[in-house]
């Protein structure tokens, strides 16, 4: 910016000559980077949208144009609508719990004067493990025949609360929900932890001294100045639950049947398990559209109650 | 951020107590003194242990795991709420030497660090570059990068198995490095810009003046500068990619052992699977993300930190 400044005041010859050669560096400085994600990222999400408009198989070399027949299959098929409302209740709905749940512990963190930093680490330790790796702990643990919360239950005398908690259609998306929330949040929750800490205390004292109750400075004071890491988290949040994938695989491989599938994990198996790579990269198009508007549209909302501090 | 603060409030309250004295006094007396004054208040206490039980509570699975991984699998499924009799680490020797874990081990760990190197090597050079390239192409390629981040990798995920075919790559660490390079490219010139533009230019302006290439400037003044960021970077990164399942397992076909994650994938998929050695495995894949944790902790928390914070 100031460079810019400064070649504008200089004479005009050497000036943008010198602006011109620093343009050529700067330029050679960004090519390796910029190469690496053109070809990594921009070219193929443009050649997602040619294969959506073929039959490919994913296989051959063969293929035809088909227009959008596969979008409209798509938009006509119960099994993608099936994905899509999975994806929404787990996803957006993972999305705010583990928020508000990453919320309280930074609230009770935030209490803390002693031992905060120790109380920090602990909370944050379970998120070290990784969503695959807690799914396939998850995946024996609720095994139906040995897995420990059915044998315990049988053992207590209550064998008729078992269940068959991956393989039953009718709970198996609760399931999967409560497995996504059982969580401290993690980076989500050093998020707000920072953000609770960046709060003036001043605000919070003269609010106090206006007799305001605990809720009540967390309602008008806390709570508006916590907007922008709301907006933050949310989005962060949403942007991974519309791409959830690995507990789907490790847990329940979208059963039983289709039940719970979600999006992402449409894609994978329609596009390579299915060989249909034409048919699911006309749901990775679709899955794009998503992510793209309802972040923007969240983003727009969000900022929107956001106070200028 | 949790040192700085309480200071400040004891100071104000220091001041309070005691009007007439300089507020110029040594900070470091007063903020002991202060912390010596802070009693723990009921409030406190029951937040410590609320917070102690929900850690218990949500580790669960992980010391399920590590209990179990001390035992055989007759113990583990006649009586799963037992306690390992003995600590021999009899299945970490038998994970290594029956399956093909130390190979997945290896190759994770070339995926990590080689995609780590080669981003250190070619993303904050490049957020310098957007930075200092000036005008309206500074917008532009930033914006450019930006959108990556919310390009999900299932869009890109098919035309790039078809790509990886056509040069030769699938199934090779390559392909999974490459991949990983465009996916984190966004995030880091997210990171780096918004470091970089609180650099100034006239340090860079005088290493120039003094004879330095634009390359060796960049490299021995403002690299060095941007430590914070990097360390964040490359924390976030690591623990990033050695957790990540999704992208080896679509481009590791059988002929490669795979990444730790898809190793133990597959040894889920077997018919007659082993619970006590996909526990052990399991628990054994958590340990470089544990260790890199407890060294880098405060960068880590920082790097957290860094642009989420507002005003």
């Amino acid at each position: 910016m100031s460079e810019t400044h400064t070649a504008e005041k200089a004479p005009v010859r050497s000036g943008s000559q010198r602006f011109r050669r620093q343009r050529a560096a700067m330029f050679g400085f960004i090519a390796p980077a910029l190469l690496v994600y053109l070809v990594m990222v921009i070219a193929p999400s443009l050649q997602s949208i040619q294969i959506s408009l073929t039959d490919w198989d994913g296989v051959n070399d063969a293929y035809n144009y088909v227009g959008l027949s596969n979008y409209e299959d798509i938009l006509g098929s119960e099994r993608f609508w099936n994905a899509v409302k999975n994806t929404l209740l787990l996803g957006l709905g993972s999305a705010v719990i583990v928020n508000v749940i990453s919320l309280a512990v930074a609230l009770l963190l935030d209490r803390l004067n002693h031992w905060q930093g120790f109380f920090r680490t602990i909370v944050y330790l379970p998120a070290l493990v990784s969503g695959f790796i807690a799914a396939t702990i998850w995946k024996y643990i609720l095994n139906f025949n040995f897995g420990v919360v059915n044998t315990t239950l049988r053992d207590a005398g209550l064998p008729t609360w078992t269940h068959d908690w991956l393989g039953d259609s009718e709970i198996v998306v609760s399931v999967l929900l409560f497995l996504l929330c059982f969580t401290l949040g993690g980076n989500t929750t050093l998020i707000y932890l920072a953000n609770l800490q960046s709060v003036p205390q001043e605000l919070v004292e003269a609010a106090r001294i206006d007799g305001a109750s605990g809720p009540q400075v967390f309602r008008f004071v806390t709570w508006p100045m916590l907007a922008g890491a709301v907006t933050v988290n949310m989005t962060l949040a949403m942007i991974a639950g519309w791409t959830i994938f690995d507990q789907i695989l490790v847990l329940t491989s979208g059963g039983p049947g289709f039940i719970s599938e979600t999006m992402a994990f449409f894609i994978y198996k329609v596009g390579f398990g299915e060989y249909r790579a034409g048919y699911g990269s006309a749901a990775a198009v679709v899955l794009f559209v998503v992510v793209l508007a309802s972040t923007v549209v969240a983003n727009r909302y969000m900022r929107s109650r956001e106070i200028q501090a | 951020m949790s040192t700085t603060l309480p200071v400040g409030r004891e100071l104000v309250d220091a001041q309070q107590a005691d009007p007439g004295r300089s507020t110029t006094r040594p900070l470091r007396h007063r903020s002991r003194r202060g912390t010596e004054r802070k009693r723990y208040t009921v409030g406190e206490v029951a937040s410590m242990v609320v917070l102690a039980a929900l850690v218990l509570i949500v580790s669960f699975p992980v010391l399920y795991a590590l209990l179990n991984s001390f035992r055989t699998y007759a113990e583990i499924t006649i009586e799963p709420m037992g306690l390992p009799t003995t600590f021999k680490f009899d299945n970490y020797l038998r994970l290594f030497q029956e399956t093909e874990y130390g190979e997945a081990v290896v190759n994770t760990l070339i995926i990590t660090v080689g995609t780590i190197l080669l981003l250190i090597a070619i993303v904050p050079m490049a957020a310098y570059g957007i930075e200092r390239i000036g005008g309206r192409s500074s917008r532009w390629l930033y914006l450019l990068f930006i959108a990556g981040l919310m390009i999900p990798f299932q869009v890109r995920m098919i035309p790039l198995v078809k790509g990886m075919n056509e040069v030769g790559l699938y199934g090779t660490l390559t392909s999974v490095i490459l991949v990983h390079l465009g996916g984190a490219a966004s995030f880091g010139i997210l990171l780096y810009c918004s470091f970089i533009k609180s650099v100034p230019v006239e340090v860079e302006e005088a290493a120039h003046m003094d004879g330095a290439g634009r390359l060796r400037t960049f490299w021995s003044i403002v690299f060095p500068m941007l430590l914070p960021v990097t360390s964040a970077f490359v924390i976030i990164q690591a623990l990033g990619l050695w957790n990540d399942f999704f992208v080896p397992l679509v481009f590791l076909d059988s002929t490669s052992a795979g990444t730790i994650n898809v190793a133990i994938n597959r040894m889920v998929g077997l018919l007659t699977s082993q619970w006590e050695l996909i526990y052990t495995g399991a628990i054994l894949a958590l340990v470089p993300s544990v260790v890199i944790f407890a060294a880098f902790q405060r960068y880590f928390i920082k790097g957290m930190s860094i642009g989420a914070v507002k005003g």
